[in-house]
C-alpha cells in the first residue's frame, strides 16, 4: 500500500471525509499511478475486454451440453451503435416480431449509455445461474 | 484491426460414427477479394443509405467498427453428440 493510500484511509477512519470522497481519491491516485507500480491494480478499475458466458446444463435430446462463448465488450458497443441506424420503422417491426416470439424487448430503448452501464455492472459482478432441477448452470461475467 | 483468420469446427458423433470438417479460413485473402466488390457496391451503398435517410458515413462507421470488433470472438458449443466452434482472430 502505498503512502497516500494509506493517508487517504486514515483520513477516512478519522472521519475527516466521507467514503465517496475516500473512493474518489483513491480512483484519482489510481489513475496517477503507472501502470504496474506497487499498489496499482486491486483499486483502479480496469475495461473489461469480453463478455463470457458459459452455460453447463443437460439437455433432454444431446445430453451433457456445455456452451462457451466470449464476445468482445467492443462488438456490444459496434452492435448497439448500429442499431441506432436502423430505420424507425424497421425497428417497428423488429419490436412487433419480438414480442410474437415473447420477447418482450424495445430496441429503440437500446443505447450506448445503457449498454456500458450493463457493462460496468458487469465488471464488478458476476452472474451466476443454478437451476438444480435439470442442471443447468449459467454463468455471466465480464473478463 | 480488422480479424485476419477464422476457425470453424463442426464435429458429430452419431450411431459410432465420427464425422465433421475444421476449416481454417484465412480472412485477410476473403478481405483481399473483396475489397473490390466493396468499391463496387459503395455507390449503391450510399444511395440505400440516403434512400432510407441514414448518414451514410455513420453506417460505414459502423459497420467498421463492427468489423473490427469480430477479433477475439469464441463460441463453443459442445454437446455429447454435436460439438461446433467458431473461433475469429
Amino acid at each position: 500500500m502505498t503512502e497516500d493510500r494509506r493517508q487517504i484511509l486514515d483520513m477516512l477512519a478519522e472521519k475527516k471525509i466521507s467514503v465517496d470522497e475516500a473512493e474518489r481519491l483513491i480512483a484519482a491516485l489510481g489513475e496517477d499511478a503507472e501502470p504496474g507500480s506497487a499498489g496499482n491494480g486491486a483499486l483502479a478499475r480496469k475495461d473489461p475486454k469480453y463478455l463470457r458466458v458459459l452455460v453447463d446444463t443437460i439437455d433432454p435430446k444431446e445430453g451433457p451440453t456445455k456452451v462457451n462463448i466470449r464476445v468482445p465488450v467492443q462488438l456490444l458497443r459496434a452492435g448497439v451503435k448500429l442499431t441506432g441506424l436502423i430505420p424507425a420503422q424497421a425497428r417497428d417491426h423488429m419490436n412487433e416480431a419480438m414480442r410474437e416470439q415473447g420477447v418482450n424487448f424495445d430496441v429503440n430503448r437500446l443505447n450506448p449509455d445503457n449498454l456500458e452501464e450493463l457493462i460496468d455492472q458487469l465488471n464488478d459482478l458476476t452472474i451466476d445461474v443454478d437451476q438444480a432441477e435439470n442442471n443447468t448452470k449459467v454463468r455471466v461475467f465480464c473478463e | 484491426m480488422i480479424p485476419l483468420f477464422a476457425t470453424i469446427r463442426v464435429r458429430h458423433h452419431g450411431s459410432g460414427k465420427r464425422s465433421g470438417f475444421r476449416l481454417w479460413l484465412p480472412l485477410f485473402l476473403i478481405w483481399l477479394l473483396l475489397a473490390p466488390l466493396v468499391l463496387v457496391l459503395l455507390p449503391i451503398f450510399i444511395a440505400a443509405c440516403l434512400v432510407f435517410r441514414v448518414n451514410p458515413f455513420r453506417a460505414i462507421g459502423a459497420i467498421w467498427s463492427l468489423l473490427t470488433a469480430l477479433r477475439g470472438t469464441h463460441i463453443e458449443v459442445d454437446s455429447a453428440r454435436n460439438a461446433v466452434l467458431v473461433r475469429i482472430s
